[in-house]
């Protein structure tokens, strides 16, 4: 079974990267996930089927009929449990599948792709039904129909409206082809993963976990959230092309909040992935990380404000992994943006290196490449591998930058160049309803990379010589997705949403002053301004230690996420896009820091319940 | 109303012109005979059952909590007056399947808090509307996250985090309140909040039992039948719920109550060829998964949807039409709890927004002086039926009761939380919401009564009399109203519109005819007045209510009406065409002969 399993494993490349022996038998664990009982054979065969009639039979008299048609099929398993001060607050197991249609009309050169409808945001092409859990191909046959028919529908009024907006000088390019085509492809081998931790397995962990934030007087709310779940994936095209592919993830999540001195709300987070929960920390390592946490508010409470700061900024560990995250992973797709979407829009959608091939970019030290063929690096599991993309193509290691220097982009099959290809990094989706060449395991490397000592030494005279008597030290960024579900009145919360500047990066969480003598001092308020791409050529030294990190990365905005609640109940996220960065520290020679006071609040009205002695 | 899907209500506005109406005098009077129409109803009063060993240690934290609290609230600069805890905690099971097999398989339970914090006074506090209705005083609401179990820092520290957010925000909400009311030239003098009596009750803990596997099952067959005919979607669903809610606030009240509920869905839909999204849906509801249909009865509900959507699919699109309608039992439930229940929701008539359509006509005659309707949420059982709105206390800690709303003709009075109106000083128990959402006077059992009735048939026989009085074709029968909405905005018509499902047009001769794709339209008052006679059945609706406090379970039960005349009209109808391709054969599908045989 193990030599089976191995094998199965190695295809599908979770095991490739620098997986020590002892990681790589715990992966090979000898429970694993039973094959899905809701999509077999018969189901995959009862979709083509209907994906063949549709290319024979679907179309509107006068209209085209579609050129390409393909299904995705997602059967998801989660297993989540939140606790707080030891008790359970939620534990949920969830299972649904679902059926992805997905219809192209007119001809790989010019068809109703990547186009946002003018007020018709929803007008895509593509239509999602759902799936029963238990394989029934006369079901599955018939959701596929209406799906189909659905989406063709639209793409018809897409295509109407691309081909109007490009007569009205839309900002198409009409030498560049809209799709391309691809090899098929065949493969109805399902990869074999570890079984999910149980709910009960979960909820204990939970509620041992945030037990250890009881006898913290000073934390208003904190929460420990576990999960694990599975995706599978099955592919299906009028190429030909037939695969599957699985995910398989585990999380935790420690959550808390305090209040500082001055009344500003405070609030920190511990987030850490793997593929099964043996790549996470142990109960030892967590609680630790739980009482770092706690005493982090404790001395942020009486920390001083940033005050005002230009100069050099040196990014450390998770605040290097939200510097890469913010600054650089939306803008290394190489997918067109689409047609029609607005310039707000876009400008939060990435795409500030389109333009940039061939150009240097980035420090001459620095060189970034995308593997999501990679499981695991540096002896920790990555979450972003995958064997096949959205769209069917196989996974691919590229270099984006080279020595500094911009060779190519991560591209989907909707190309931004005549001969472009896709290089299987279709993953996010944007209004428009293509798929976007995405970063999912962004490995960072740095020639000529410092130890730590050295790259604080090499802070301290960078910020010497501008004159500063201090440099800025970063640690972590904070997290919509994970750290809101805040204590916001409403009032609050519209002022925010009015005042925003959504171009800004979200506020530091851990950030210290730096002096001359090596003394570090907390402070709070730290807001950077706004980080354009040419930020990475001023990148004047890294670290010579790779940190890495998983996370999803969410496909609403930092505003839209605090706004809305991101995970309100809160539930380790289990929706994004799996992905992780491996980043070593990073030291930027000019930053301007601003100091934000948002979040000021008037003391307890009433005191806090008595902490009970242990 | 009503039913999953359907907005209930819809406020906002200005002070409207108060109507001066003449007494109704209907312009045919049909004579009636002196026989009520029927209804047996079975009751229980707020306090049965109560339990005192049953109590959860739950209370007793609450009730702490909120003592301590308030010690501290009350002696602040801006002090609060009042603090209530609500802690619902639901277990929710889901079991869905469509077309013969499982699609939903959920069993979640979820433990909500809502706390209200009110600053200021009785008299005046954070929750006065402003002037000007820009929302800056309206609170954050939200379903807060609480531990299970019983632990007591734990408890204690969810309701201090909450209680804390909330003062602050109504602290803030009060300054408001005052800059507003500081620019008026007048102000109202009723006050912002009713007190009440302190209630202790204890209902022991409700179980929740099923056998799953045979529900699957259940709903398995049931969905297999129901995709057939011209059905191209076909579902069956059972919601079991085992909900416990615990209550406490500043005026002593500590309530415990716990109940489950249990709901059945059979659903077919189809688009008819000229885009029309036709769809029959059924519910059946009951305290528990035992009170649901047993299979032969599951197999007439499905025959009726599946009957029911092939008459829609062959049935012609109707034009519209003034003239007599007899709105059958159900049917005339949901067009009472539309067209009058939202109306006379309390906090309506205080809003300057809102039309305030029945505000000044309390002592006026507004319908027939044989009708009469009432709410009372403490009926278990109409004819039978278990009935949705049946509860004990409402969500702000006061007793349910029977609450007079129009009394032989006259209009009487109105459904009160404890947002007191001119002359209505006092809360009469439904103050309703679903977790997380400010509770606001909402109905509970909706009842209209006749006292004066003929048979069904006979009623039959009135509406063609009057078609040949009003030289009309035909007149209407509508059997099943799906929902409506209605706007109480005074910047806006003070107009509703239901959405019926089976409607019929009723020829002189006898003939009947299926009729879709229209609206029943109209306004309030004259609907009221256009009521000419009642049925001795009555029957009740049982569904859910979505209005700006949430969803609440509901019921209307009422008498088929004969409406002298009645407004239909054009419904939207989506220019989309049905599916282009005939649905798939699964005999081409080598592989799933079985299962196609196995249907």
């Amino acid at each position: 079974m193990k030599r089976v399993l191995a094998s199965v494993l190695l295809g599908a490349g979770l095991l490739v990267g620098n997986v020590g022996g002892a990681h790589a038998k715990r992966m090979l664990a000898p429970d694993v996930v039973p094959s899905s009982q809701a999509i077999t054979k018969d189901i995959v065969d009862a979709v083509q089927e209907e994906m063949k009639r549709a290319m024979n039979n679907l179309q509107i008299p006068g209209a085209p009929k579609p050129y390409s048609i393909s299904y995705k099929i997602t059967e998801v398993e989660v297993n989540d449990a939140v606790a707080s001060l030891g008790y359970s607050t939620s534990k949920k197991s969830r299972h649904f599948v679902s059926l992805e249609a997905r219809v192209r009309v007119g001809s790989v050169n010019f068809d109703n792709g990547n186009f946002v409808v003018p007020g018709g945001d929803d007008i895509d092409a593509v239509s999602t039904v759902t799936l029963p859990l238990e394989a029934t191909p006369r079901i599955a046959r018939r959701a596929a129909w209406l799906a189909t028919d659905s989406a063709y529908k639209e793409a018809l009024i897409q295509l109407r409206a691309k081909m109007e907006s490009r007569k009205a000088g839309g900002v198409g390019r009409a030498d560049v082809p809209a799709w391309t085509e691809q090899k098929k492809l065949e493969s109805d081998t399902q990869i074999a993963v570890p079984v999910l931790e149980t709910v009960a397995e979960l909820e204990a962990r939970a509620k041992a976990l945030s037990a250890e934030f009881r006898g913290a007087p000073h934390i208003r709310d904190s929460r420990v959230a576990v999960t694990s779940y599975l995706e599978r994936r099955w592919y299906l095209t009028t190429e030909g092309t037939s695969v599957t592919d699985t995910r398989r993830a585990s999380g935790v999540l420690i959550t808390a909040s305090s209040q500082a001195n001055d009344g500003q709300a405070l609030a920190q987070h511990f987030l850490r992935y793997g593929h099964t929960a043996k790549d996470l920390p142990s109960d030892q390592e967590l609680k630790d990380e739980a009482k770092k946490i706690s005493d982090l508010l404790h001395n942020q409470a009486k920390a001083p404000l940033v005050g005002r700061y230009v100069g050099p900024v040196l990014f450390e560990g998770e605040g290097a992994v939200g510097f890469v995250r913010q600054t650089l992973a939306p803008h290394l797709g190489g997918t067109p943006l689409p047609e029609g979407l607005r310039p707000q829009d876009a400008k939060q959608f990435g795409g500030a290196l389109t333009e940039k091939v061939g150009l240097r970019v980035a420090a001459n030290m620095l060189t970034f490449t995308d593997d999501p063929t990679a499981s695991a690096a540096f002896g920790k599991a990555l979450i972003g591998g995958y064997k096949i993309d959205d769209e069917g193509t196989p996974a691919q290691r590229v270099t984006m930058v080279k020595d500094g220097k911009l060779l190519t982009l991560l591209t989907s099959r909707t190309p931004s160049q005549r001969d472009a290809v896709s290089n299987g990094h279709a993953r996010r989706t944007a209004d428009g309803g293509a798929f976007h060449g995405s970063a999912t395991n962004l490995f960072i490397s740095a020639k000529g990379g410092l130890s730590a000592p050295a790259l604080k030494a090499k802070l301290i005279a960078s910020a010497r010589n501008e004159g500063l008597g201090y440099g800025l030290l970063i640690k972590r960024f904070d997290d919509a997705a994970i750290t809101s579900a805040p204590e916001f009145s409403r009032h609050e919360l519209l002022n925010m949403l009015q005042t925003t500047d959504q171009a800004l990066p979200p506020p530091a969480l851990v950030a210290y002053k730096v002096y001359p003598n090596g003394k570090e001092e907390l402070v709070r308020g730290v807001q950077l301004a706004e980080l354009p791409i040419r930020t990475w050529k001023d990148v004047i030294a890294a670290g010579n230690t790779p940190f890495v990190y998983n996370y999803l990365a969410p496909s609403e905005s930092f505003i839209s996420l605090r706004i809305g609640g991101g995970t309100d109940n809160g539930n380790v996220p289990s929706g994004g896009i799996e992905s992780a960065i491996i980043t070593p520290d990073l030291l930027v020679g000019e930053i301007e820091v601003r100091t934000s006071t948002v979040g000021q609040r008037p003391v307890p009205a009433v005191a806090r319940p008595t902490v009970p002695t242990p | 109303m009503v039913v999953a899907a359907s907005a209930c209500g819809n406020h906002s506005a200005k002070p409207a012109e108060k109507p001066n109406l003449p007494p109704v005098a209907a312009e045919t009077p049909i004579e009636l005979p002196n026989i009520p129409s029927s209804l047996k109803v079975t009751k229980s009063a707020p306090i049965d059952g109560d339990t005192p060993s049953a109590r959860s240690p739950l209370l007793n934290i609450m009730k702490a909590e909120n003592d301590r609290a308030m010690v501290e609230l009350r002696a602040k600069a801006e002090p609060a007056h009042y603090l209530a805890y609500q802690l619902v905690e639901q277990r929710q099971v889901r079991l869905e399947a469509e077309g013969g097999a499982l699609i939903n398989d959920d069993d979640d339970t979820d433990r909500n808090l809502d706390v209200e914090v009110r600053v200021g006074t009785a008299e005046l506090d954070n929750t006065r509307q402003l002037s000007d209705d820009n929302g800056l005083n309206a609170p954050l609401t939200r379903p807060g996250v609480v531990p299970f179990g019983a632990d007591p820092f734990a408890i204690s520290n969810a309701l201090w985090l909450e209680t804390d957010r909330r003062y602050n925000e109504s602290a803030q909400a009060l300054g408001y309140v005052r800059q507003d009311l500081s620019t008026l030239s007048k102000r109202s003098e009723v006050p912002d909040f009713s007190s009440d009596q302190r209630e202790v009750y204890v209902e022991a803990p409700a179980t929740l039992t099923f056998d799953k596997k045979l529900w699957i099952e259940r709903m398995k067959r049931c969905s297999a039948k129901a995709l057939r005919g011209h059905a191209t979607r076909g579902s069956c669903g059972v919601t079991f719920k085992l909900t416990t809610a615990w209550f406490v606030n500043s005026e002593g009240s500590q309530i415990q109550q716990s109940w489950t509920s249990a709901q059945l869905n059979v659903s077919a839909g189809v688009k008819a060829d000229d885009g029309m999204n036709l769809s029959r849906l059924e519910q059946r509801f009951g305290r528990t998964p035992d009170d649901l249909p047993n299979d032969a009865a599951i197999d007439e509900v499905i025959k009726t949807v599946n009957t029911d959507l092939d008459a829609l699919h062959a049935a012609p699109l109707a034009d519209p039409y003034v003239g007599p309608a007899i709105l059958e039992g159900r049917a005339a439930g949901v067009f009472f709890h539309e067209v009058f229940g939202h109306r006379i929701e309390g906090h309506r008539q205080k809003d300057d927004t809102s039309g305030q359509t029945f505000a000044a006509q309390v002592g006026h005659d507004i319908a027939p002086p044989w009708l009469s309707v009432y709410d009372d949420a403490t009926i278990q059982t109409a004819n039978a039926m278990q009935l949705n709105g049946f509860y004990r206390f409402d969500d702000e800690g006061v007793r349910a009761r029977r609450v007079e709303l129009v009394t032989a003709g006259k209009l009487v009075g109105f459904l009160l939380g404890r947002n007191p109106i001119e002359g209505f000083p006092r809360s009469n128990g439904h103050g309703r919401r679903s977790p997380g959402l400010p509770p606001v006077s909402r109905q509970g059992n909706l009842v209209v009564e006749a006292s004066k009735s003929v048979e069904r048939t006979q009623l039959e026989k009135l509406l063609l009399e009057e078609v040949k009085k009003q030289n009309r074709p035909y007149g209407m029968v509508f059997t099943d109203i799906s929902g409506g909405f209605t706007n109480t905005s005074a910047f806006a018509p003070q107009a509703f519109k239901v959405n019926p499902v089976m409607a019929y047009r009723i020829y002189p001769d006898g003939r009947r005819e299926l009729v879709r794709g229209i609206d029943i339209g109209g306004t309030p008052l004259v609907a009221l007045q256009s009521i000419r006679a009642a049925s001795r059945e009555v029957e009740t609706f049982n569904g859910v209510c979505g209005a700006e406090s949430g969803w609440v379970p509901v019921s209307a039960s009422a008498p088929s009406l004969l409406i002298e005349k009645l407004e239909v009209e054009k419904s939207f109808i989506p220019p989309d065409r049905p599916p282009l391709m005939d649905a798939p054969s699964i005999r081409q599908t080598a592989s799933s002969k079985t299962q196609e045989t196995a249907q």
